[in-house]
């Protein structure tokens, strides 16, 4: 691969494993990769077409969903994405304030 | 020295040390024995509340817990609670006396890793844990899925045991639970499925999503507190839906009480009300004439109409639900930092102990043993 140039990571990672003896480990893609195991419809609603039965208040469900990766698109995973979004901040009601947005890691 | 003392006094000694000893031996036999709820809190507490006394009398430390706690799980004689660590990689073993570790399973191992989604039990004879294990292989540019098992530690194995036998499992499990007569095991997923202990063989799979209840839609089940103390019948929420009477309209919401006997191997389902309120687990009383639910209400339901008794407003939240052994009182925990505790015939709010520092318990499965 000596003429190849790498343009993302992706290339990147199939040059170090041709480099290594690795490259049947590099294998294209074929589903959307993530903690998507659960396909309830989120905090929006609750089973009522309301909000009354939502954990009340969110701060109690809160952590109840970063653990399983219950709900990933509305809360940050700590399963395996951000396992450290809730470090040293082991109160959801206490600690709300110190919790942050998180993005996709570049 | 015993020497210098006459002979008869020794004797009298020794039957003085004897009646002692003998006393020591009835009070501890007459002491009555108390239930006390095992619970864990972020980011790597577990505690032992005194449950009558209102008090924490324990509060311990778990090694790398790693910020997380999940199911619970104690020894068959309520020495040793197992609980669920390290972002669902781990099963730590924590001596309730001491606060030691004296078991630790570590489930990843490099180039895999390997969660527990909730499902682990001891056996009735405490000699094996049972662990449900969702494996993935970590390749250099992708994950590669691989398939579910079921793995066996050695209770006594220490704090770095390894699984002395694997065999392959159903995906979706979220509860696991041993039968009483410790020969074989259920796991509840899509199905309910048993399988032998030592061998690994399935032996039976019962319907969940494809149960036989007539007229009745596919279900929706969310069980991962394996509780079935103190009756030894496990006991969850299910939801399906009915057509509506008139035969036009909407289906009706149904909640039904799934019972599972871990003695004799009956499951039942029976619809207790048209839904109108979550719950999200649930447990049997002492005399299975009850079952309490617990959510945003604390719910009872009498299993001998399977209507529903009673349903109170609560302050917060709770995930798990339990029942004292004298069936007088029931204790809300998870979630939150509390657990709070209710008259069982009016569900009226008698007393609440905060656990230190007031830190989540999330989705740990607070557990009642007696002692």
């Amino acid at each position: 691969m000596s003429g190849m140039k790498p343009t993302n990571k992706k290339a990147e990672l199939l040059l170090d494993a041709a480099e290594a003896g690795h490259v049947p480990e590099v294998v294209a893609m074929e589903s959307v990769a993530g903690c998507a195991t659960t396909f309830d419809p989120g905090w929006e609603v609750d089973p009522f077409g309301g909000v009354a039965s939502l954990c009340q208040p969110m701060e109690a469900d809160l952590y109840g969903c970063s653990d399983p990766c219950w709900w990933p698109a509305q809360v940050p995973d700590t399963m395996n994405t951000y396992p450290d979004w809730d470090a040293g901040k082991p109160s959801a009601q206490g600690d709300w304030r110190e919790l942050g947005s998180v993005f996709p890691k570049k | 020295m015993l020497k210098d003392i006459p002979p008869r006094s020794a004797l009298a000694g020794l039957a003085l040390a004897t009646l002692a000893l003998l006393s020591a031996a009835c009070a501890l036999a007459a002491a009555p024995k108390r239930d006390f709820i095992i619970t864990a809190a972020k980011p790597d507490r577990l505690f032992v509340i005194d449950a009558a006394a209102r008090t924490i009398k324990s509060e311990f430390r778990i090694p790398e817990a790693n910020g997380f706690l999940g199911a619970i799980v104690p020894s068959p004689d309520g020495r040793i609670a197992y609980i669920l660590v390290n972002k669902m990689e781990s099963i730590s073993g924590i001596d309730l006396d001491s606060g030691k570790e004296v078991f630790r399973a570590n489930l990843s191992s490099p180039g895999e890793r390997v969660k527990c989604l909730f499902a682990f039990d001891v056996t009735p004879d405490g000699k094996e844990l049972i662990v449900y294990e969702v494996p993935v292989k970590l390749g250099l540019s992708e994950y590669v899925v691989e398939d579910t098992r079921f793995a066996v530690f050695n209770t006594r194995a220490g704090v770095d045991a390894k699984p002395v036998r694997q065999f392959p499992a159903p995906r979706r499990v979220h509860t696991l639970l041993s039968r009483k007569d410790g020969k074989s095991f259920y796991a509840i997923g899509f199905d309910l499925y048993e399988f032998d202990r030592a061998s690994g063989k399935q032996l039976n799979q019962k319907g969940v999503r494809n149960w036989d209840y007539a007229n009745h839609s596919t279900p929706d089940l969310l069980a991962f507190w394996p509780v079935s103390e103190p009756t030894g019948v496990f006991a969850t929420p299910i939801y399906s839906s009915v057509p509506p009477a008139s035969g036009t309209g909407d289906p009706v919401p149904k909640t039904a009480l799934m019972t599972l006997d871990l003695t004799s191997g009956d499951l039942q389902y029976h619809d207790f009300e048209d839904t109108s309120a979550l719950i999200f687990s649930a447990v049997l009383s002492p005399a299975k004439t009850e079952a309490f639910g617990v959510y945003s209400q604390l719910s009872k339901i009498d299993t001998r109409t399977n209507t529903l008794a009673k349903r109170v407003d609560l302050d917060h939240t709770y995930y798990a639900v339990l029942v004292s052994n004298d069936g007088k009182e029931v204790y809300a925990a998870g979630a939150m930092c509390d657990v709070t505790f209710f008259d069982s015939t009016t569900l009226e709010k008698k007393g609440n102990v905060k656990l230190t520092g007031c830190t989540d318990q999330a989705i740990t499965s607070p557990r009642v043993i007696r002692r």
